[in-house]
């Protein structure tokens, strides 16, 4: 049975309008009488699906639109044009809607509160969404031993390490049993061990909740060992979208292809690219 | 729809709750803030105790009416601050794409984030308030009605906030036309009423809302009106909608941001 799609994406398209200000004070004081604005195109024209209990690597150089993608797909950023449906859900008019079947980790941006125990905050959580005591406590044991959290499940979240940090973030996003996970650089920072664990983590949720994982990251180790799809994106369009497999047989390392990819140099944009295109 | 209004009424409390806890981790300097708080907001009416020495009426308030005009200024400025202190930074949370984590929740975003820290000095305000309404003479009804008073100043006060935080939906960093917005409540607040005319006057029953957060209920303690009354709920009400369809609003323009950041 063909697994159905659970993101829809077409024609998705978000500019941001940037202050542009010539160097130095001179440029300062021009700014105040005269403002030029830039416009950005950091989402232009994209389209894609992604299917239920995939893990797909939603990958670009620094600001090639995939922060600002995975925002509007969570309802956090409102598009200028295009459609999206997350589980059937259009983000821009059921943000609310969707957060019951989404969780999201932004390794940038922690969601939990310093001074609680990752406990208390579990237990927060769980009344975000909603959820009875009993299901919030039965949900936690599940979570503790997915996650291994019984060291410092008492312990405030100020006082644990960074990796430990990131483990309750996406303990805490996984509360409410979503559907989707969106993880936006979830092991920035952190050392390689607990990176491995932490991928090790998400492959074994995905196995067995089989939960849908939209990754955005830098970590070439993270795309690799987790997903089977990869979509670069570029100045804000998909150079490519295509399978694990089929991009790591180019020639040499994953590492060098990607970055062959995001300067523009590698055959198989050009290749993957006429595809989409067509 | 009941049941809803239940979790979020839950998730707005538990927020609150947590805010203070954070606050009170350090119960020796919690102490001492509130007791300073009080201290710093009695030294302001020994200065009218003296001008009363003088003349027994300033700006038609009589003694008792100063007191109860402070009472409304400390509870308002306390209860804000001390529940919903974000309120007032507003405009920083916009600008700096700090309502990323409260979009991705299934809750009421505005009252997530003004409920997300507490001012716990603001304490201090508070029961400075309910100590100037206990000099100034009380009476079940009056403590009533100055608590139904304070509460309705304090959403009114929120709103005004809300609204002018919101403006950097627009205008990006607009933070210092909350601020001189959110200054000129506190800085009117003590003052009687009557020795302002014309075109101040007008901004305050307008504009800054002073007038319905501070001087008509001093007013309806000295005097109950049900004109006053009415125009007080209409006014908390038509705010409390203005502030929600103008964040509302902006909220489409939120562009967020990637700075690296943590709820601490």
């Amino acid at each position: 049975m063909e697994k159905q799609n659970v993101i829809e994406v077409n024609n998705l398209k978000k500019n941001f309008r940037v202050k542009e200000k010539e160097s130095g004070l001179k440029g300062s004081i021009k700014s105040i009488f005269k403002t030029k604005y830039q416009n950005i195109r950091a989402v232009n024209n994209i389209s894609f699906n992604v299917k239920e209990g995939e893990m797909l690597a939603f990958i670009g150089p620094n600001g090639a639109g995939k922060s600002t993608t995975i925002k509007m797909l969570t309802g956090i950023l409102y598009p200028d044009s295009g459609s999206i449906r997350v589980l059937n859900i259009d983000p821009t008019k059921q943000r609310k809607k969707l957060a019951y079947e989404i969780g999201t980790v932004f390794g940038q941006k922690e969601q939990l509160w310093m001074h609680l125990t990752p406990l208390d905050n579990f237990k927060f959580f769980g009344a975000i969404y909603d959820l009875s005591k009993e299901e919030t406590d039965k949900r936690i044991k599940e979570l503790k031993t997915l996650f291994d959290l019984d060291k410092f499940i008492n312990t405030p979240v100020r006082n644990l390490s960074l990796g430990q940090r990131i483990l309750c973030e996406i303990s805490a996003s996984l509360i409410h049993n979503p559907k989707i996970l969106f993880l936006d650089e979830p092991t920035i920072g952190l050392d390689p061990v607990v990176k491995q664990s932490i991928r090790k983590l998400i492959r074994n949720m995905n196995k067995k909740f089989n939960t849908t994982v939209f990754l955005t990251s830098h970590d070439i180790a993270d795309i690799e060992k987790l997903c089977k799809r990869v979509i670069i994106v570029n100045h804000g369009k998909i150079v490519v979208d295509d399978s694990m497999s089929n991009l790591k047989k180019e020639e040499g390392t994953l590492e060098e292809i990607i970055s062959r990819i995001y300067k523009g140099e590698e055959k198989h944009h050009e290749k993957v690219l006429g595809n989409i295109q067509s | 729809m009941l049941t809803e209004v239940k979790n979020q009424l839950k998730i707005t409390s538990l927020s609150i709750k947590y805010a203070i806890m954070r606050e009170m981790l350090n119960k020796g300097t919690f102490i001492m803030k509130v007791i300073f708080m009080l201290l710093n907001d009695a030294s302001f009416i020994v200065q009218w105790i003296i001008l009363y020495s003088i003349k027994s009426d300033i700006g038609g308030y009589t003694f008792e009416q100063i007191l109860l005009l402070w009472g409304f200024a400390a509870g308002t400025f306390g209860i804000t601050r001390f529940l919903f202190k974000n309120a007032f930074s507003l405009s920083d949370h916009i600008t700096n794409g700090k309502l990323d984590c409260y979009l991705v929740q299934p809750k009421n975003v505005l009252l997530s984030i003004i409920t997300g820290e507490s001012d716990t000095e603001a304490l201090g305000d508070i029961i400075y308030a309910y100590i100037l309404l206990f000099i100034s003479g009380v009476t079940l009804g009056k403590l009533l009605l100055f608590t139904v008073l304070l509460i309705a100043g304090s959403i009114i006060t929120i709103n005004f906030a809300i609204i002018l935080g919101s403006l950097s939906f627009w205008f990006g960093r607009s933070d210092y036309i909350a601020d001189t917005g959110n200054g000129l409540i506190t800085n009117f607040a003590t003052y009687p009423d009557g020795i302002f005319s014309g075109i101040p006057k007008a901004l305050m029953y307008s504009l800054v809302p002073i007038g319905f957060i501070i001087y008509i209920p001093v007013k309806l303690i000295s005097e109950f009106n049900l004109l006053y009354t009415i125009v007080i709920l209409t006014v908390t009400i038509i705010t409390t909608i203005l502030a929600f369809i103008i964040f509302y609003k902006g909220l489409k323009k939120y562009s967020s941001s990637n700075l690296m950041m943590s709820k601490i």
